[in-house]
């Protein structure tokens, strides 16, 4: 089997970024897994235009939606079941048992694991003297594994093809599954009172009490009274009142 | 500010607008980094900062999973920044407010985005089916232009209330003060609460307060 060139992971990699550009309520990032897989799909028989090619990329485009991180894993296992002469109707099962799967892992690893990571360091450092260096960790905490998830997607996905199931078994990523979620709690915990001490702790004791009836309010209207309200309404909201009150 | 700063800030909120969703979701659009750089392109990174760390606060409550809906604070955070940059601590607080009210408007339009996004889609449904590249191209690409497209309008428009928050402060003094600190403990208990909640089962919140204790204890300590 003529399998794909590097220069067509390259581009695929490439168009992976690119994934979720025409996210809409049809075929969800059907199109995007579409268009990052067409560079591995032209070394088909026939070529570009023949009619496995044709056919495939009809398969591709349809609804498809899944963490987009975790998309290049797809993207790989289904150009590969086309290289594989894979029956049509195969792949698409194919595809639909890849949603659930690959939507739930990328949420929790990076989500609900990663981003808050490095959102929490980012905040911490953020209270050094020197402006930015929170900024850049934050980027540098959250992208490497980013972009390492990304490529070994691609890869794993081509590797495995129809038994792409394994590469989801890796060890590595199940390991770091246990470790996200508390990591989170913990650097957002740490972060907390070192960015309440930055922001706030330079003031009186009427600006504290502010900060406390602040998050007096956010607990108890967001946990208990109108947890559907949401933080930035509720935010907009008091900011109103206070504006109300002051002019009064 | 000049016409060349101007530019370079609106070019920036767009760059963040559209990292978002449709072109590399690098976090470069999330409100600690977008404000961070917008406060460098006006001079004053130290403010960027500081109104960054507040929206951030904020920006933890977001967990864009499926097709949620979500404020979009990257060119919030570059308005938020236009108010507080020279602006020293009282500016911080409306900073806030105004990077909240236009990642609530962004939120809308990204809900517009991806129902235009949609109609698209209905459009080419033929051409997709048939698996034609060039139709697959046209509607791919078309959407980070229409994402741009929207990304630049929340921005210009973020940038416009943010200057007139500057020129018409709707507080100032104690209560601008006192607005930031309200602010600030919504944001702490906003992140402390969806802090608890990343780690399954009851562990949330022991990890939370192992967290709290130990920031607590650098404070003390350093």
């Amino acid at each position: 089997m003529a399998g794909p060139s590097v220069i067509a992971f390259v581009r695929a990699g490439l168009r992976l970024l690119t994934v979720q550009a025409c996210f809409n309520h049809e075929r969800m990032i059907g199109v995007g897994v579409g268009y990052a897989t067409e560079p591995l799909l032209r070394a088909l028989p026939d070529g570009v235009g023949g009619d496995r090619y044709r056919a495939a990329m009809g398969r591709a485009t349809q609804y498809f939606n899944a963490h987009p991180y975790m998309v290049g894993l797809a993207a790989g296992a289904l150009a590969r079941a086309e290289h594989d002469n894979v029956p049509g109707p195969q792949v698409e099962r194919l595809r639909t048992a890849l949603v659930s799967p690959l939507g739930a892992l990328g949420d929790r690893l990076v989500w609900a694991g990663t981003l808050p990571v490095a959102s929490a360091v980012g905040l911490a450092l953020s209270t050094d003297t020197r402006a930015g260096l929170g900024a850049v960790a934050m980027l540098g905490v959250y992208n490497v594994p980013h972009l390492v998830l990304r490529v070994w997607g691609l890869l794993a996905g081509w590797r495995h093809g129809t038994r792409v199931g394994r590469a989801l078994a890796n060890p590595l990523l199940h390991a770091a599954l246990r470790v996200v979620g508390p990591a989170a709690a913990l650097a957002i915990g740490f972060a907390i009172p070192l960015v309440a001490a930055h922001l706030v702790g330079g003031f009186d004791l009427t600006i504290w009490t502010g900060s406390a009836a602040g998050i007096a309010l956010a607990v108890g209207v967001l946990r208990w009274l109108a947890p559907t309200l949401g933080a930035v309404r509720l935010g907009l909201l008091a900011a109103a009142v206070v504006a109300l009150g002051s002019a009064w | 500010m000049s016409g060349v700063t101007l530019a370079v800030l609106v070019s920036w909120g767009v760059v963040t607008g559209v990292d978002l969703v449709s072109f590399l979701q690098a976090m470069v659009a999330r409100p600690l980094v977008a404000a961070t750089v917008a406060g460098a392109i006006l001079g004053d990174p130290g403010a960027g900062v500081l109104v960054g760390m507040g929206l951030e606060l904020f920006a933890l409550e977001v967990l864009p999973v499926g097709g949620a809906r979500y404020p979009d604070y990257g060119p919030a955070a570059t308005a938020a920044s236009v108010v507080a940059a020279g602006g020293g601590s009282e500016a911080l607080g409306l900073g806030v407010v105004v990077g909240l009210a236009v990642a609530h408007l962004g939120e809308w339009t990204v809900v517009v985005l991806r129902r235009r996004n949609t109609l698209r889609v209905r459009e080419a449904a033929t051409g997709l089916d048939a698996g034609d590249l060039h139709t697959i191209q046209r509607v791919q690409l078309g959407g980070i232009a229409r994402d741009a497209v929207r990304a630049l309008a929340l921005t210009l428009g973020g940038i416009g209330l943010a200057m007139a928050v500057r020129r018409w402060p709707p507080v100032q003094g104690r209560a601008a003060l006192l607005l930031l600190a309200v602010l600030v403990g919504i944001g702490l208990a906003t992140a402390a609460m969806n802090g608890k909640r990343l780690a399954q089962g009851r562990s949330g919140a022991a990890w939370l307060a192992v967290g709290v204790t130990g920031g607590i204890a650098w404070l003390a300590l350093r």
